[in-house]
């Protein structure tokens, strides 16, 4: 690793300790580790929120696909930005007002039961670890790629630092380094994009005709339907992108993390800001790629054309850009896996430890000890299964986050907020149903029954790499039939409209507070 | 007081419900488009140089920002109208 390399990955680390460094200081009570009390303004959670869902499959995977793919590679933005609304809409406000810490405390705040709690945490539990495992080994290879570090260190840095960010400074650090992401992120791709027009003499014509000159699609670069061929996986794939959102928890316990509803709108409306704003600039990278390096210098660096925007940077600003553009991949992973290992203490450590183990009665030292040896716990285990999986592919598990979000989660928060009928057994059985189809649906899919390269070698079942379009229906007729084939609760109308008027409104939590 | 909340919440929602399906309509025409109108998506718009395929696509990124900036606006007056209406009611 040269000198330059050093000091940006040196200076990177260090600021983020400082940062850490401080957050521990105040968080000092389990308000503060959760949800940072709520301390953050609209804007300020707007930039974390991104920095939390911009992974480094979005950074580099979007970049890459748009220069092999072109238009199919943009589309996989736009979802991603929709999805946005569908948070905005029917679940931000009504998370905020109902939950605590969790989205265990939210489905709770209706069906309160041990059992009901059981199952939202293992399900915020196994999306915030099945998202992470990906992240960390695309972490390794990522910085075997760009700087030549050993797999095993890379993700040994990388799983250090979450570890520590979490452990130490809980929400407060994990937001913060966050934000710095967004900042670094977004400024280093607005910078290249602008090298990237620069070197055409902003002439957009100009870049666009070089483009359909360095791909081998030619003309044909700007049509759909390079990536998509299968229009069911293609809109299976629209359906777990746009609906995945709300169901993703290392997101949604982000509302938890301002003030108010209003804060909670500004957070999600400046989030859509930088998030279009960021995929318009990938577009632009994209292109530049395919313009200034061409095709064949980019799949010959790598086939999956990951290292695209690496590439480009080296392409125009030489060692000195890539340095920067290396440095903001490691933050955008750190910042992810961070906001993930959070995720996953806040369903251990608060929802089982202290709701169902302790009865809701530990005391605030032993929550606050609890949650930081279940970050030191979450951080280790993973990354010693991400050491282990370096040989094994397991890009997978970053869409079946979404598909398993958009299944489950997402169809048991819309109902319990939205559907008067609506049971606790029909929140477990669309839980567990959503669950079990997206797991069974990726294992007898081709991702893992291969004949040439798949954990199981034969001909998939299920011929789609993206089931959402069955299992987001199955998800939300496991919630139905489980309501209608249960007796009709004891809960009453009155205390359903009671509930519904709280989240809608936060009249009653206000009324309650006071 | 329940029916008086019940009644500004299905108000905002006559508005919020057709917004959110017509945003999903919006989303959804696009892959729809794409599968079942190819030829149609490849033609130029009336933009020159930017097919239909690709100003639709494009189009996502405002129609998001324009939705969000109306929930918002209309989410203010909502707790605006219940804020009085908290005020009103402590009187």
């Amino acid at each position: 690793m040269n000198l330059t390399y050093f000091l940006f990955f040196i200076c990177i680390i260090v600021c983020t300790l400082i940062i850490t460094y401080w957050a521990a200081k105040r968080s000092n009570t389990t308000n503060r580790f959760y949800t940072a009390a709520g301390s953050l303004t609209g804007y300020q959670n707007g930039m974390a929120i991104a920095g939390d869902f911009i992974s480094a499959a979005s950074f580099l995977g979007i970049v890459g696909m748009i220069a092999l793919n072109g238009y199919d590679g943009f589309l996989y933005s736009i979802g991603f930005l929709v999805s946005y609304i569908v948070v905005l809409f029917l679940v931000a406000e009504p998370v905020h007002r109902l939950g605590k810490y969790s989205l265990g405390d939210v489905i709770c705040s209706r069906f309160p039961s041990d059992r009901m709690r059981w199952i939202m945490a293992i399900g915020a539990f196994s999306i915030s670890i099945l998202y992470m495992i990906p992240q960390l080994v695309a972490s390794g290879y990522l910085l075997r790629l760009l700087l030549d570090i050993d797999y095993s260190i890379s993700v040994l840095v990388i799983g250090g630092l979450m570890t520590i960010y979490v452990v130490f400074g809980g929400m407060v650090a994990t937001s913060w380094v966050q934000i710095v992401k967004t900042v670094v992120l977004m400024s280093g791709t607005f910078l290249l994009s602008l090298i990237v027009f620069s070197n055409f003499n902003w002439n957009v014509s100009a870049l666009i005709e070089k483009v359909k000159g360095g791909t081998p699609l030619g003309e044909n670069f700007f049509l759909p339907g390079h990536l998509f061929n299968n229009p069911l996986e293609f809109f299976s794939l629209q359906l777990a992108l746009v609906l995945g959102t709300a169901g993703l928890p290392h997101i949604l316990i982000r509302l938890f993390t301002v003030r108010n509803t209003l804060e909670v709108r500004r957070s999600i409306i400046s989030s859509t800001w930088i998030i279009g704003l960021f995929y318009i600039m990938t577009l632009v990278l994209g292109l530049g790629t395919v313009a200034l390096l061409g095709y064949q210098s980019l799949t010959n660096a790598d086939p999956t054309g990951n290292l695209a925007a690496p590439l480009l940077a080296k392409e125009v600003g030489g060692d000195f850009l890539l340095a920067f553009v290396s440095a903001i991949a490691f933050t955008t992973i750190v910042a992810v896996v961070a906001g993930l290992v959070i995720s996953a203490t806040t369903a251990f450590s608060h929802d089982i430890y202290h709701h169902i183990l302790k009865k809701g009665k530990s005391t605030e030292k032993e929550q606050l000890k609890a949650a930081r040896w279940t970050a030191l716990i979450i951080g280790l285990v993973s990354t010693l299964f991400a050491l282990r999986l370096e040989t094994i592919n397991v890009t997978f598990l970053v869409s079946m986050t979404f598909i398993v979000a958009a299944a489950s989660n997402f169809p048991v928060l819309v109902l319990t907020i939205y559907w008067k009928r609506f049971t606790q057994v029909g929140a477990i059985t669309g839980m567990i149903s959503g669950l079990v189809a997206s797991l069974v649906l990726v294992v007898l899919g081709p991702h893992i029954m291969n004949p040439e390269d798949g954990w199981i070698a034969r001909e998939a079942i299920i011929s789609l790499h993206n089931p959402g379009i069955i299992a987001i229906p199955i998800g939300f007729l496991g919630a139905y039939l489980g309501t209608i084939f249960s007796s009709k609760q004891s809960q009453s109308d009155e205390s359903y409209t009671r509930f519904f008027i709280k989240s809608q409104t936060g009249i009653s939590s206000r009324r309650e507070s006071s | 007081m329940e029916e008086r909340m019940m009644y500004f919440i299905r108000r905002r929602n006559k508005l919020l419900v057709p917004i959110i399906i017509l945003v999903f309509l919006f989303y959804f025409m696009l892959p729809l488009s794409l599968i079942f109108l190819p030829d149609v998506m490849n033609q130029t718009s009336f933009i020159p140089g930017i097919t239909w395929a690709w100003l639709y696509a494009f189009l996502q990124i405002p129609m998001t920002w324009t939705v969000g900036w109306i929930y918002h606006i209309k989410a203010k007056k909502f707790d605006e109208q219940i804020e009085k209406w908290e005020r009103e009611e402590s009187v």
